[in-house]
């Protein structure tokens, strides 16, 4: 059984094709980059895989399961970065953790392990929002590995974070199926198997990992 | 069931918790409704004769006015800060989300009223009994059903500052008529507490229940 199974995936916003009749198959504990230019329409794919949008025809099935009708039960399973860091500002790190870690049903001992995993440990008790821009990236991606998906999928995750970004999103990609968007091909070549390249909305093939000519 | 109770209480407590360390709204509001009853006390030339009559509609007005920002800020904030889809993807059930929100928007405008009751005593020399407290309590609750729904549908767009009151408020209006009598028998006029407490309550309900089935609709979209 495929993670994501996607078969002509088209989402229209009034006149504008964002996704044009796009396909895709993720195996389990495969890490898939996502690339393309501005517009190419890369965070309108990662947002229907995540099941934040609806498309406007295709059919999408992820674990086996139709996801335009089981959204509640998938997303137990599915863990999302999206563009906006989304989180409290007037709450501490570890209260942003503990509040998401309520909805989900996850035990505080989880938020602590998730707060080493991102590094965030020693601003734990710091409100978010005096955080820097790159502790509230790591802070997002903490939120979306916080009860454990098994697939994780990362809208340009890398578009804040330090030198050692590309580590921790190893890390937190290990051992999960992954969906990246980025436009750092040299980290889509080291994070990921497989790359599925976006123009205009079009899939233009996918392919193993890229080669970097110098 | 225990579990949807639980994620209300995370959502109330989230919000409340916000609004205790930010001080933006509950401030603002107690200021604007104290305002607008000093404006109501030089305008209508208040005296122990009219006070009884003309406070109620004050009440009400001030009410109202200070409900649409509560329940605006509910849902506005969550969608600038993008918090509002970081909620929803969890499964957490959207109606348990609606209902904590609803919970918070209704628990900052109480404190609101913790301010406009007294100060309508103070400046209208009018009583400040339970039966009074207790009609713009059952009142509270029914707005802050339909002000969170309507919130919530409306954040979503550009003009929400103009159309969440236009959807609002005529749906205010039952609540606003029998909380209306309830207050005025409370303050002294005659009529049946009774009844218009009793018609509080079966707005309630229903609104409660309605708002909480339209609710999933609304937020997962």
């Amino acid at each position: 059984m495929s993670t994501i199974l996607a078969h002509q995936l088209t989402q229209r916003f009034g006149p504008d094709l964002a996704l044009d009749a796009v396909d895709l198959v993720l195996d389990k504990g495969e890490h898939l980059a996502v690339l393309g230019e501005n517009g190419a329409g890369k965070t309108t794919l990662l947002r229907i895989l995540a099941t934040a949008a609806r498309p406007t025809s295709g059919q999408l099935e992820l674990f086996g399961l139709d996801a335009m009708r089981e959204r509640r039960r998938l997303r137990a399973l599915i863990g999302f970065v999206a563009h906006a860091p989304g989180l409290y500002p007037a709450l501490s790190a570890a209260e942003n953790l503990e509040f998401f870690g309520s909805l989900h049903g996850v035990g505080r001992a989880r938020v602590a392990e998730t707060l080493e995993l991102v590094g965030l440990a020693d601003v734990a008790n710091r409100p978010a929002g005096r955080l820097s821009r790159g502790e509230q990236q790591r802070l997002a991606i903490g939120r979306a590995v916080l009860h454990d998906p098994r697939l994780l999928i990362l809208d340009e995750p890398d578009a804040s974070l330090d030198s050692g970004g590309a580590d921790l999103l190893a890390r937190v990609m290990h051992g999960r199926s992954a969906v990246l968007a980025t436009h750092d091909h040299a980290l889509a070549n080291r994070l990921c198997q497989r790359t599925e390249v976006l123009r205009s909305g079009r899939s233009l093939g996918a392919g193993t990992r890229l080669r970097v000519v110098q | 069931m225990t579990r949807s109770v639980e994620v209300a209480f995370a959502v109330a407590r989230k919000d409340l918790t916000s609004e205790w360390r930010t001080r933006e709204l509950v401030p603002a509001l107690g200021q604007f409704v104290v305002l607008a009853l000093v404006i109501a006390n030089f305008g209508f030339q208040i005296d122990s004769q009219n006070a009884a009559t003309i406070a109620p509609g004050v009440l009400w007005l001030a009410l109202v006015f200070a409900g649409l920002v509560a329940f605006g800020r509910a849902f506005a904030a969550e969608r600038e800060q993008a918090s509002l889809e970081a909620m929803l993807l969890t499964p957490a059930s959207p109606v348990a989300i609606f209902a904590g929100k609803a919970l918070a928007a209704a628990l900052l405008l109480i404190a609101c009223e913790v301010v406009l009751l007294p100060a309508l005593a103070l400046l209208f020399g009018t009583p400040l009994n339970v039966a009074l407290v207790a009609a713009v309590l059952l009142a509270t609750v029914g707005m802050a059903a339909l002000g969170c729904l309507f919130a919530a549908m409306v954040a979503r767009v550009r003009a929400r500052e103009v159309l969440l009151p236009l959807l609002t408020l005529p749906l205010w209006i039952p609540f606003i008529i029998a909380g209306g009598q309830a207050v005025q028998v409370a303050m002294g006029a005659s009529g049946s507490y009774n009844q218009a407490v009793a018609l509080l309550i079966d707005f309630d309900i229903l609104f409660v229940v309605l708002t909480s089935l339209a609710a999933r609709f609304v937020l997962d979209d």
